[in-house]
């Protein structure tokens, strides 16, 4: 039955979704859904050369085709003296439409607008494109080669960005940013290791893939700026729109529906700043909304290549490391001059190392640009050092196990950033990986025919962008019922429904009677980032204080009425009561009517303090550090190389758990995301063309992928008295693990992810030719 | 999947702006629209019926986002002409609650297990259960399993989904598909 009362409420005690029913009925509004009067359509056309000077663009005819309103290029916006033609949220060095030059197969080149997609579509087919190749660069060698082609010829332009920035950009080649760390004394360090081991490990770029890709509106219509967008991070939006049309912020208004999916590939702008130059010259609302093969050319998770050399002493503690991290970083930095540093300082790994010393490079290429990606640097990290943990352990006799339970960092011991690490959980995170998954360094592979199995392990550390700021509102209806306003975004991972179960809790009211709004910037209020696994720690950490601000008034408010002290009294169920007298209250909604306000409004803002020293590294790298440890076992097929993951568990640190079905809900989608990218995930280019753009080709894991036994294993220490995000942290663990778990089964050391059937198998074969007896 | 040719020998005609006139008889109704000759079945009921729980996720027919029942069976609305669909029975997420405003037991389920995240793949995956459980009303986890690996959910949500359909068939009796026969 549909009834009112059925609906928008949940057991807190298991969690879920305050809108589930809204979810199952489709009828959920995604920024797809949405129609605007009089919206036009628009297609792109994109590059089909890596690297070129743009010779020529006829776009006569596409003009001419009924229906069209608008042709753009880049040429017609760089000679305008009203817009800012180049936009990204740390250098402004990506054009709208390219000017010039094009940098990627893929980088859009010319822009239409037209009464439907058919029109807009029709209108691309009849441009002509002159390009003059230029001599690109694909890989990291390519670009870091004497003399290599530069991607980009000028210094890129600096804007306004984040706090947590550093830049150090090396003019004249195609590092456009460098971060270093450095900890105690490295060249002690490895003078004092009885072993020094040396290792390069590689991921490749992959892709989001959000089920629902980037889709925009916007309307751009009497000096004000409205866009309906598929983002995690409007503020950024607003304030790079503001910048382009050179207009006050409080003229650019985004308002963001429900998004299916992000992962990171929603934060910064992406297709926003073409959309609304579109609707700014057809003077009306128009809609764009990427194809798949479109999605794939948009944004990519860093290829990265790191370079680790660890030294360990013969009693089995770590005395120092020294990573070399090159991040390509593609065509346009995107966020990518920043996601060095935690990729950079995230090679440090978990373990109490007293000498680091890291150099991370974002390195420009002709290929699709680079960006946040779920587990933002600290994935490609993880890879190579837990993996570099088995080679060392093996190599040194010792079981992987102890080794990394003799080096985890305990309370006190200094994190790779300089600060004492607290409320370390990483010894009972593996421990409890290692029980689970029944770990014995001594167990022999299990062989059944032509398929052997073995297990895996690995631990991560994670940090969260910091400082940080978020920023919430509250109303308190006079009815007792309450709007929460944040400009958090609700992407699949609960937010809204984790907000208002603080609230209520707080407030002391049920659940059913909070709301929680969607972000509109010119309604809610600043927050820096729907990412970085931040939102339920800083934004709620806003929320309570703005219910605590109410809550202030409500006790000032009702000591009038009673006339009695302040601290004499307690809010208990919706009122306000004398402490020992229950029978004189007050409700909450009644002191709303009596205030005549209206409504009581409370306001909070969470600001994390720290940063880190741009020539050391050192400072304060994570308001509190994400921890989560995996364990798996894996089937090899010796005949055919193929990998199958039996079972996995994915520990992670939770601090308070507020959501407990979400919380599994999320670890158990790091499972998933993670075994795609340990075993099939990659971009191939074909001198910068990709190859495999479009779900025919590029695979993701499907329900039958996925391992049987699947253990989420989300840890609480309620005397903690935090919260930590989960959104990413159990993520990085699955690649070493699985990878660590196919060593131990076959012998087949893989450093360059993903372990294909093809690698496994050329890796058997080299071994089996090593140990055949020479002829 | 077999095509059937629309009724008659004369295409359509085709109006000022090259669409034809269709009749497509959509979750027990018959609905009047008009589409190019290209046009995905998908494109009609978003673009003309306004039914927004069938998603574009892919425009290749890989992940089933985009999936309808036609005469029961799953299909990709995103590879199918909307002029292929004359005279089948569609189906879409919307077709599923009941008149009252009820949740379909396959829907109670998913709410039950919560299972989804972004559930932008949620009323594909509710189709395929659907079409599941007529097929085969008591599958097995793993015949389950392998029904729905055509439908791709990027947030991993997949254990939940796997119990709310174990406990969906639980659910399903002839009851449900009485009330179904009813709304026709």
């Amino acid at each position: 039955m549909t009834d009112f009362a059925h609906r928008g409420t949940i057991d807190p005690a298991r969690g879920g979704m305050l809108d589930a029913v809204e979810r199952v009925t489709g009828r959920i509004q995604y920024t797809i859904d949405l129609q605007v009067p009089g919206m036009l359509h628009a297609k792109l056309l994109r590059s089909t050369a890596a690297h070129a000077r743009i010779v020529s663009i006829d776009t006569t005819r596409a003009k001419a085709v009924p229906g069209v309103a608008v042709v753009l290029t880049g040429a017609d916006l760089a000679e305008r003296t009203d817009i800012q033609p180049w936009y990204g949220p740390v250098f402004r060095d990506q054009p709208i439409l390219a000017i010039g030059k094009v940098r990627y197969v893929g980088e859009p080149v010319v822009a239409v607008a037209a009464v439907d997609t058919d029109t807009a579509m029709q209108a691309i087919e009849l441009i002509d494109v002159v390009y003059e190749e230029i001599p690109a660069v694909f890989t990291l060698d390519d670009a870091l080669a004497e003399n290599a082609p530069l991607v980009h010829e000028e210094p890129p332009l600096v804007g306004q960005t984040f706090a947590d920035l550093i830049i150090d950009s090396e003019a004249g080649t195609n590092v456009c940013n460098h971060f270093k760390l450095r900890k105690g004394d490295i060249e002690a360090g490895f003078a004092a290791a009885d072993e020094v081991f040396e290792h390069t490990f590689t991921s490749p770029p992959v892709q989001h893939v959000p089920m629902e890709t980037h889709a925009c509106i916007a309307d751009v219509r009497d000096g004000r700026v409205t866009v309906w967008d598929s983002a995690q991070i409007p503020f950024v939006i607003r304030s790079q729109l503001a910048e382009i049309f050179k207009i006050p912020q409080t003229r650019v208004r985004v308002i963001i529906p429900m998004l299916g999916g992000g992962y990171g590939a929603k934060t910064y702008p992406k297709i926003e700043p073409v959309t609304a130059m579109l609707s700014f010259f057809a003077r009306k609302p128009v809609r764009l909304h990427l194809t798949r093969e479109e999605e794939f050319v948009t944004i990519t998770k860093h290829g990265v290549r790191i370079k680790l050399r660890t030294g360990v002493k013969r009693d089995g503690t770590i005395i120092a490391r020294q990573s070399e991290c090159h991040f390509n970083t593609g065509a346009y930095g995107d966020i990518g001059p920043r996601l060095i540093k935690n990729g950079g300082y995230g090679t440090g790994g978990p373990h109490f190392i007293p000498n680091v010393w890291v150099d991370s490079y974002a390195v420009y290429t002709n290929i699709v640009p680079a960006g946040a990606f779920r587990g933002y640097g600290v994935s490609q990290a993880a890879w190579a050092y837990e993996t570099q943990m088995d080679m060392i352990a093996e190599q040194m006799g010792w079981d992987p196990f102890a080794f990394r339970m003799q080096n985890l960092l305990e309370d006190g011991q200094t994190v790779m950033t300089g600060e004492p690490m607290f409320d370390a959980r990483f010894k009972e995170l593996l421990d409890r990986a290692a029980t689970w998954i029944g770990w014995d360094n001594a167990e022999a592979p299990a062989r059944n025919g032509s398929k052997v199995r073995a297990k895996g392990i690995s631990c991560i550390i994670k940090g969260t962008v910091t400082p940080s700021t978020s920023t919430a509102s509250v109303k308190l209806n006079d009815d007792s019922s309450l709007d929460v306003l944040t400009s958090s975004v609700e992407m699949g991972q609960g937010m809204q429904t984790s907000m208002a179960l603080f609230a209520a809790e707080r407030l002391g009211i049920p659940v059913d009677r909070v709301n929680v709004t969607a972000p509109d910037t010119d309604i809610t209020p600043y927050d820096q980032q729907t990412s970085s696994s931040r939102t339920t720690h800083a934004m709620g950490t806003a929320i309570m204080g703005a219910v605590d601000d109410v809550r202030g008034q409500l006790r000032d408010l009702a000591a009038e009425e009673l006339e009695i002290d302040a601290d004499d009294l307690e809010l208990v169920d919706g009122v306000v009561r004398v402490k020992g007298t229950p029978d004189r209250a007050v409700d909450f909604g009644e002191l709303v009517r009596r205030s005549r306000s209206g409504n009581l409004l409370g306001s909070s803002t969470f600001r994390s303090e720290g940063g880190l020293d741009p020539e050391t590294g050192q400072g304060i790298g994570s308001v509190h550090w994400h921890q989560a440890a995996g364990a798996a076992e894996v089937e090899v097929d010796l005949e055919t190389g193929k990998v199958d993951v039996l079972r996995y568990h994915a520990g992670v640190y939770a601090g308070r758990i507020i959501n407990p079905v979400q919380a599994e809900l999320q670890t158990e989608g790091n499972i998933a995301f993670g075994l795609g990218q340990a075993l099939f995930e990659d971009m191939i280019f074909d001198n910068g063309q990709l190859q495999n753009g479009n779900l025919a080709d590029y695979m993701i894991a499907s329900i039958v992928d996925l391992p049987d036994d699947m253990h989420p294993d989300v840890l609480e220490h309620l005397e903690a008295n935090d919260i930590h995000g989960i959104g990413e942290t159990s993520l990085p663990p699955v690649m070493p693990a699985i990878g660590n778990a196919v060593y131990r089964a076959t012998g087949v050391r893989i450093t360059d992810l993903p372990i294909t059937p093809e690698k496994v198998l050329r890796g058997l074969r080299a071994r089996a030719s090593e140990e055949a007896p020479a002829p | 999947m077999t095509m059937q040719p629309t009724t008659g020998t004369d295409p359509a005609p085709m109006d000022a702006e090259g669409k034809s006139t269709l009749t497509l008889h959509v979750n027990g109704r018959d609905h009047t629209v008009r589409a190019r000759t290209h046009h995905t079945l998908l494109e009609v009921l978003r673009g003309e019926l306004g039914l927004t729980g069938p998603r574009e996720g892919c425009g290749v027919g890989m992940c089933g986002a985009c999936t309808v029942l036609l005469d029961g069976a799953p299909v990709s609305g995103c590879l199918l002409l909307a002029g292929l669909a004359e005279g089948r029975d569609i189906v879409t997420v919307e077709g599923l609650e009941g008149a009252d405003g009820s949740l379909h037991p396959i829907q109670q389920a998913y709410v039950d297990h919560t299972a989804f995240q972004c559930s932008y793949c949620t009323p594909g995956f509710l189709l395929a259960t659907k079409a599941l459980l007529e097929e085969q009303p008591d599958p097995t986890r793993d015949e389950a399993k392998h029904y729905l690996a055509g439908n791709l959910c990027r947030c991993g949500s997949y254990v939940k989904i796997l119990d709310a359909v174990m406990d969906a068939k639980g659910r399903v009796g002839p009851g449900a598909a009485e009330g179904e026969t009813a709304a026709d």
